[in-house]
This record gives C-alpha cells, sequence and structure tokens, in this order.
C-alpha cells in the first residue's frame, strides 16, 4: 500500500518535470508578449514526431533528437513570430482577440500539416524500455530519463534568463516592454527570438514526450489545455510557480490514472483548469492572471 | 428605414433562393444547402457571445453537441418528434449555459475562451463514457425522410435566427451588450447590469448551438462524440464570423455562405488539405482584415451600421417639459451623506475618516494636489471599491449595492479619464444610460434628444466619439452621467482640458441639472474652473479633509496654501 503511494508520488515528480518543460515555453511567450500561444500543443507534437520519424527511419536516438527538434520549432517559430504575430498589434481588446485567433488558425494548419505528413493513427517510440529499481520502487527508464533532461532544459534557460545579456534583455522586455525599449533594446528582434526560443522548447518537450506516450496529430488541444493549465496555476508568468504546478499535475494525474483510470484521468485537467480558473485566476503564487 | 427594407428584401431573397434548392434541388444540393444553414446558424450563435458581446469562445461546439444528445435522447426515450426535439434541444442547451454562464462569465479574455474549450471537452468525454448517449460507438435516431426535407427546415430556421439577431441588434439588450463589451466598468456607471446582459446572451448564443445540434442529428439520423463536439466545426464557425464581419447582423450570414462554398470545394478538390488551406484562411483574415468583409465594404461607404433608435426627426422636437421630476425634492435636502469613509491599501491609507454631505441643488467642490485621494474618494462613494465607512443615499444605506443599481437609483459618475464606447455614436452613448433600468423607449429617446441639445452634441449625434475633440468628449460623458437623471452626480475632474467656450456649456448643463434638484460632488484640480458654481468646498489632502467652507474662504486658509505650495509658501493670499 505504502511502496504504491510512494511509487505514484515519484511518478508524479517525475512527469512533473515533463509537464513544466510543455509548459515553459508557453509561459516565456506569454511573459514577454501576453500572448497565449494556441499552437503550442501542435508545436510539442511536431517535435515528438520529427523524433519518431528521426528513430524509426534512421535509427536516431532521441538524444539527438532533442536538440534536432528544438532547432527546428526555433525556425518554424521565428517565422510565425515575423511573418504573423509581429503584424497584429497586441494593444486593446481586438489585438488580443486578432492573435488568439491567429493563433488558433495556427494551431489547425499545424495540426493537420503534421497530419499530411505522419498520418492520423498513434505513434510511439520505444526507448529505454527497463525500468529502474530503488529496492522495491520501480520507475520507468525512459520516464527518469526524460525527466532528467527536462529539468536540465529548465535550468539551462533559467541560467540563459538570469545571467546572459540576451535573457535579461527577454526579461526587461517581458517587465516594461515600452522601458525596454527606451533602452534602446531591439524589441522586435528580441520578440521574435522570444518566440523561437518558446517554440523551441515545445518542440524539445515533445521529442521526450513521445517516448512516454503515444502520439496522435490530433490531440494537440489537450497538450496545450494542460500547458496552460501549469501557467495559470503557477501564475502566467511565474516561472517557480510553473514549477510546483507542475508538479501537483504530475501527482494529481498519476494518481486519478492508477486510481480512477484513463478517462476520468483525461477530463480531470480540464476539471482541475477550470477550477484553476474559477477559484484561483491568479494562479497559486501570482498575480490576478487577467490577459 | 432604407436600411431595414434592403436588409428585408436580401433576407426574402435568401431565403426564397434557400426554399427552391431545398425543394427542387438533388439530394447533393440539399445536403450543400443544409450545411450552409446550419453553419450561417452557428455562426449567429457564435457572433452574439463572442461579437456583440464580445467575449470569446472556443467552446461553442459544446452548445452544438448538448443540444444534438439533447434532441436525439429525447427522440429515443421520449419518442418525440424532431419539430418538439429542437425546442427542447435549445432549451436544454441555454439552461446549461444559464449554470456555466454563471460560472464562466466571471472570467475573461484567453480565460473565457480557453474555459470554454475545456468544457466542450469534458461534454465530449462524459459523452463518450456514458451508456444513455451509446458511448464512444455513439447512437442512432430516425432520420428526416428527405435531405429536402431537412434542408427545408433548415433554411427557415436560418431566416428565423437572422431576424433574431437582427432584432437584437436594434434592441436594449444588443445595446447594453455593445456598451458592455467597449468598456464594461463605463456600462455598469451608465447603469448597465453587465452580468445579467452578457448571461442572456451566452444563453442566446447556446439556444443557437442546441438548435444546430439537433436539425444536425435528425438530418443525419447518427451521432457519435467526436462528431458532435469536433472542433473543425468551431473553427469553421470561427473562420466564418471572422471572413463575414465579427459583430455585424451579416457578416455570419455573409462570410457562412462563402465559407461554407469554399469549404465544400475543397473538400471536393483538396479533401486532405482542406483544414490546412482554412487554417491559414484563419490567420490571414486576423492579420490582414480583422473586420472582415462587413469592414471592407463600411470603408467603401456602401454599409454602416445603423444607430439603435435614432432621435426623431428636428421638425416633431417640441420642448417638452422637463422630464426631470421625482428629482426636484425639497429645496437643500441632504442627498448623499458618507461618514467615515476610508481605505487602505497596503501600508498606505489613501482615504482616512472623510465626512461629507451633498445636498440638492447645490454643488460641493472637492480639491486637493495630485494624490491626495480624490478619485478613491469617489469610487468609495460609489461603491466601486469597499473600504470602511457608511454612505447613505436619500434615506438609504447603500452598503452592498452595486455600481449598476446605484446609477439607476439616480447616483451617477464621470470618471477622471474618459471612459466612452469606442463602437457607439454619440446618439448610442447617452442613449445607454437613458434606457438603463426599465426606462420606457420613448422617454429614453426624449431624454437624450434633450441632453444632446442642451449640450450642442445633436449635430454630431451619428458620429464616433473618437472623431469629437477632447472636449466634447468629456461633454459627452457628462451628457452621458446626466442621462440618468441623477440625483446625486459625483463628477471627476469633468473640465480638464477644455476650452472657455466648451466650460460654459458644461456650466450650463450643471446649473439645469441644479435646478432641477441635482446634488453634484465635483472633484477639481483647479478652483477656478468650479468656483462660480459650488457653493461649498472641501480640500483633500492625504486622504483627510483639512478645510472645509465656501469656497473664498478654503482658499485663504492657511493650511491648504502650504497643502498647495509647500509649508514654507510666505506669498499668503493675493
Amino acid at each position: 500500500m505504502w511502496i504504491t503511494i510512494i511509487n505514484l508520488l515519484l511518478l508524479g515528480l517525475l512527469w512533473g518535470g515533463v509537464y513544466l518543460l510543455m509548459a515553459t515555453g508557453l509561459n516565456l511567450i506569454y511573459g514577454v508578449m501576453k500572448v497565449v500561444n494556441l499552437a503550442h500543443g501542435d508545436m510539442i507534437i511536431v517535435g515528438g514526431l520529427l523524433a519518431f520519424t528521426l528513430f524509426s527511419a534512421h535509427g536516431i536516438s532521441p538524444i539527438i533528437a532533442f536538440p534536432l527538434a528544438a532547432a527546428l520549432l526555433f525556425v518554424i517559430g521565428v517565422v510565425v513570430q515575423f511573418v504573423i504575430l509581429e503584424r497584429i498589434p497586441v494593444k486593446g481588446s481586438l489585438g488580443e482577440l486578432r492573435t488568439l485567433l491567429a493563433t488558433f488558425g495556427l494551431s489547425y494548419v499545424i495540426a493537420n500539416t503534421s497530419f499530411l505528413i505522419w498520418g492520423s493513427q498513434f505513434q510511439s517510440l520505444p526507448f529505454l524500455q527497463g525500468s529502474v529499481q530503488l529496492g522495491r520502487i520501480a520507475l520507468p527508464q525512459a520516464l527518469v530519463a526524460a525527466s532528467v533532461l527536462a529539468f536540465c532544459a529548465a535550468l539551462v534557460l533559467h541560467l540563459w534568463l538570469t545571467y546572459t545579456m540576451l535573457g535579461k534583455s527577454v526579461r526587461a522586455t517581458a517587465q516594461s516592454g515600452l522601458g525596454a525599449a527606451c533602452c534602446g533594446l531591439n524589441s522586435r528582434l528580441i520578440r521574435v527570438i522570444t518566440f523561437g526560443v518558446g517554440a523551441a522548447l515545445a518542440g524539445a518537450a515533445g521529442s521526450l514526450v513521445i517516448t512516454l506516450i503515444p502520439f496522435q496529430t490530433t490531440a494537440s488541444g489537450e497538450l496545450t489545455i494542460q500547458a496552460f493549465t501549469i501557467i495559470a496555476l503557477g501564475g502566467l508568468g511565474n516561472y517557480m510557480g510553473a514549477l510546483i504546478a507542475a508538479e501537483i499535475l504530475g501527482i494529481v494525474e498519476v494518481f486519478t490514472q492508477y486510481y480512477l483510470g484513463s478517462n476520468p484521468a483525461s477530463a480531470a485537467i480540464y476539471v482541475i483548469f477550470i477550477a484553476v480558473l474559477i477559484f484561483r485566476p491568479q494562479g497559486l503564487f501570482g498575480k490576478v492572471g487577467r490577459v | 428605414m432604407k436600411s431595414n427594407i434592403i436588409q428585408g428584401v436580401c433576407l426574402v431573397l435568401l431565403t426564397l433562393a434557400g426554399v427552391g434548392i431545398a425543394l427542387g434541388g438533388s439530394g447533393y444540393y440539399a445536403q450543400t444547402l443544409f450545411t450552409i444553414a446550419l453553419y450561417i446558424v452557428l455562426a449567429l450563435g457564435w457572433n452574439i457571445i463572442s461579437g456583440i458581446a464580445g467575449y470569446v469562445s472556443f467552446g461553442q461546439v459544446g452548445f452544438f453537441g448538448f443540444g444534438a444528445y439533447a434532441a436525439a435522447l429525447a427522440m429515443i426515450h421520449l419518442e418525440v418528434e424532431w419539430y418538439l426535439a429542437a425546442p427542447l434541444a435549445a432549451g436544454a442547451s441555454a439552461l446549461l449555459a444559464l449554470v456555466l454562464g454563471g460560472i464562466m462569465l466571471r472570467l475573461n479574455g484567453i480565460f473565457f475562451a480557453l474555459g470554454m474549450f475545456g468544457l466542450a471537452r469534458i461534454l465530449q468525454i462524459t459523452a463518450s463514457s456514458l451508456s444513455i448517449t451509446g458511448g464512444p460507438m455513439g447512437t442512432t435516431v430516425l432520420p428526416a425522410e428527405s435531405p429536402n426535407e431537412s434542408a427545408l427546415i433548415m433554411v427557415l430556421v436560418a431566416a428565423g435566427a437572422i431576424l433574431i439577431v437582427h432584432a437584437l441588434s436594434r434592441s436594449r439588450l444588443g445595446l447594453r451588450l455593445m456598451a458592455t463589451r467597449d468598456d464594461d466598468l463605463a456600462a455598469q456607471s451608465s447603469g448597465v447590469n453587465t452580468f445579467r446582459a452578457k448571461l442572456r446572451a451566452l444563453c442566446l448564443s447556446a439556444a443557437f448551438g442546441g438548435v444546430g445540434g439537433a436539425l444536425y442529428v435528425w438530418n443525419i439520423g447518427y451521432l457519435d462524440p467526436n462528431s458532435a463536439f469536433n472542433g473543425n466545426i468551431e473553427l469553421q464557425t470561427v473562420l466564418m464570423v471572422l471572413a463575414g464581419g465579427i459583430g455585424t447582423v451579416w457578416g455570419p450570414v455573409i462570410g457562412g455562405i462563402l465559407i461554407s462554398l469554399i469549404g465544400t470545394f475543397l473538400w471536393a478538390r483538396f479533401p486532405t488539405e482542406q483544414q490546412v488551406i482554412l487554417g491559414a484562411l484563419t490567420i490571414f483574415i486576423a492579420v490582414v482584415m480583422p473586420g472582415g468583409l462587413t469592414a471592407f465594404f463600411e470603408k467603401l461607404g456602401w454599409w454602416r451600421r445603423q444607430p439603435i433608435w435614432s432621435p426623431p426627426p428636428a421638425a416633431s422636437l417640441k420642448p417638452a417639459p422637463s422630464p426631470r421630476t421625482g428629482a426636484a425634492a425639497d429645496e437643500h435636502s441632504v442627498a448623499l451623506s458618507c461618514r467615515g469613509l476610508g481605505i487602505r491599501f497596503g501600508g498606505v491609507t489613501a482615504v482616512d475618516d472623510v465626512d461629507l454631505e451633498a445636498r440638492s441643488g447645490e454643488m460641493l467642490a472637492i480639491i486637493g494636489p495630485n494624490g491626495a485621494g480624490k478619485s478613491t474618494l469617489f469610487s468609495l462613494m460609489s461603491n466601486y471599491l469597499t473600504g470602511s465607512g457608511a454612505t447613505r443615499f436619500g434615506e438609504r444605506d447603500i452598503h452592498g449595492l452595486k455600481p449598476y443599481a446605484l446609477a439607476q437609483m439616480g447616483l451617477a459618475r464621470t470618471f477622471q479619464s474618459s471612459r466612452l464606447f469606442p463602437s457607439l455614436t454619440v446618439w448610442e452613448t447617452v442613449l445607454v444610460a437613458a434606457s438603463s433600468g426599465r426606462v420606457p423607449r420613448q422617454t429614453a429617446i426624449h431624454i437624450t434628444t434633450e441632453l444632446l441639445r442642451e449640450t450642442g452634441l445633436l449635430d454630431h449625434w451619428s458620429e464616433q466619439p473618437d472623431t469629437l475633440p477632447p472636449g466634447l468628449q468629456r461633454l459627452l460623458e457628462i451628457a452621458r452621467a446626466l442621462a440618468l437623471r441623477p440625483k446625486v452626480l459625483l463628477l471627476d475632474e469633468a473640465m480638464a482640458g477644455m476650452t472657455l467656450h466648451e466650460i460654459e456649456q458644461v456650466h450650463a448643463a450643471l446649473r439645469r441639472a441644479m435646478s432641477g434638484g441635482c446634488a453634484i460632488v465635483a472633484i477639481e484640480h483647479v478652483l477656478p474652473a468650479i468656483v462660480d458654481l459650488a457653493s461649498r468646498a472641501q480640500v483633500l489632502d492625504f486622504g483627510r479633509i483639512i478645510a472645509s467652507g465656501t469656497p473664498h474662504e478654503v482658499l485663504r486658509n492657511p493650511e491648504v496654501i502650504s497643502a498647495y505650495m509647500g509649508a514654507d509658501y510666505e506669498g499668503g493670499t493675493q
């Protein structure tokens, strides 16, 4: 009994790391541009399916696919920001509506393009299928590897934001775009880079997650909601909050899955999401999240 | 009038064309027609909540699916015919919206949009888990006898839906929704119960979705969770409204026909790429033409939204007796009294133990330097903020009353920075307040016309507020507040940035209001702007009243001089 609970808790914590990486890109983009990228889940799936193709067609390990997926999505993100979102003024209610609708349309473009490439069937990537034994506790190797990589990626991002000049510029733009521009920062370039990095994080997350759960091109809505739930629960733009929220979500999902089955587990994410919106719209640790 | 005739002719022609195809066309044409008419209904429904009320939803398909299941279950278990099942489904969806709206409408922006998306997914998962709905495999019902029959009904329903939305756009509710969409707080201050208006809009739009779902299941005779809550329906609906013009009556109709035809064409020629192209089209429209085709027509001058309840023609205007009755209470009785008002923000005491009284027919001036807490005091007095102390309005303690209710009772306010409704005309801006509560239509039109004439704005009645010079915009805001026929009017730096001529016009309007018994409390930075009007003045500094008396007494008070000029100012009074 206790062994099961501890095992589930550890599983949940590891999943939390993966969820954190899935949400970090969305958080970064929201923090700087106050834009919720509704195509985030589709970007995760593209990253995963790319890793799948590299593995199944060329035998390339997901460890190598991880940076490749990030690079591909970085390019896609830069193009999207440069060609589409830079042309929409964010100010005012219509601006918000337009960015939402543009990323909503983008979500369909990406999802259905990947449908044309990869088809509609579930794709999975069998990798590191053994388990790590800690006494009587068994953890899947793939999950441990993915979680460690995800934490590393989140740490690198944190260091980049805190200690590099470019990272500091990104944070300055996030806190006040106008102020950053007054200090001579090229805010347009920073937005383009930020969107690229955010998309790259989504792609990197995808290449990890596909080793854990099978992907289907049409399942992106759930991933977007999952990522958004984490950043809403943690407080929009709050990275520490997102970490805690991701861990909570990971644990809740593992337990629901184990005790109640998979249908309630997939409904759980939406229930938590709506509960967060209603009871803690400011997130657990943030200010009121009103876009 | 002319515009109504053109719209009527368009509707009749479209309906006749639809009926003709439905009766005489082949099964294929009838099915295509059914789809177009269905999408018009869905697009009109989405447009009510997302366009007219401004609450973008990505879960409208939830009401469609819920209605479809409600109709299917009614047809199977209650053995009712489709013509009973459809209104039942509409009612069921509206009821669902009523329950959900109470919670969801407290959110806004992306939170509402994604929250609705999540709710639609929860409904989908529920439908595939329950046995009564047939689980993931779905359920079958007795379908329509022929595609022509269902197409005919769908066309008639779509025509009805257009009529309903047209009526809505010309109604009090439509006006209130547009005002709320533009500025929720300003709408409340104009006496609009914004939450109730939005809830009604959500229920109405859900009912449209429910009817659409019911007729959809009747048309094909089969329903499963994936087709009932299909995200592509959502995408197409959103795209149609965007393409046609969001927030308009005919936009969703034009977009519905256009995008359905494009979708059908793409489906025939590029079945696999259809979604990609539609998604790209959504991006294109969002970036390049956010107002859709109707905005394009507007730019060309072919089309323009008709203001709601236009003013009567000049000839029929008679200087009728002032409608401001009831307000003329006893001269100089206390209309509003505040005791011990205070509020703290963290360690800052913004307003500290303030007492004041406003008397009918008089103006009380509240003056004070920047940051003295003047605007915060107003927000406390009109329940936009809750702090300590008590405010009595007439005989009544207003504790806990909502700002819109206070506005309807006659406690009006203006805001320090202009809060007009960008998409309403000058006429409609005043009409929102004049028609608040249950004021009869003719009275509201009369009040609005009179006020616009008194303030000299009648010539601009059909213009948008942002085309007016700043002084006239402030004047318009004052007119909007006066349209509530207030017993007490709180003016927050109403005369800042006005020309002398405009100030005279404002003074005239305020004098008229005061002679009708209205009590005015005016915040001003610069006393000379109101010194002639005010009978008493109170000076606020660091949240406290430091002096009160007649305006001239107050100006000579040494404490006031030091508050404005600094303690060591020796210049004395000139």
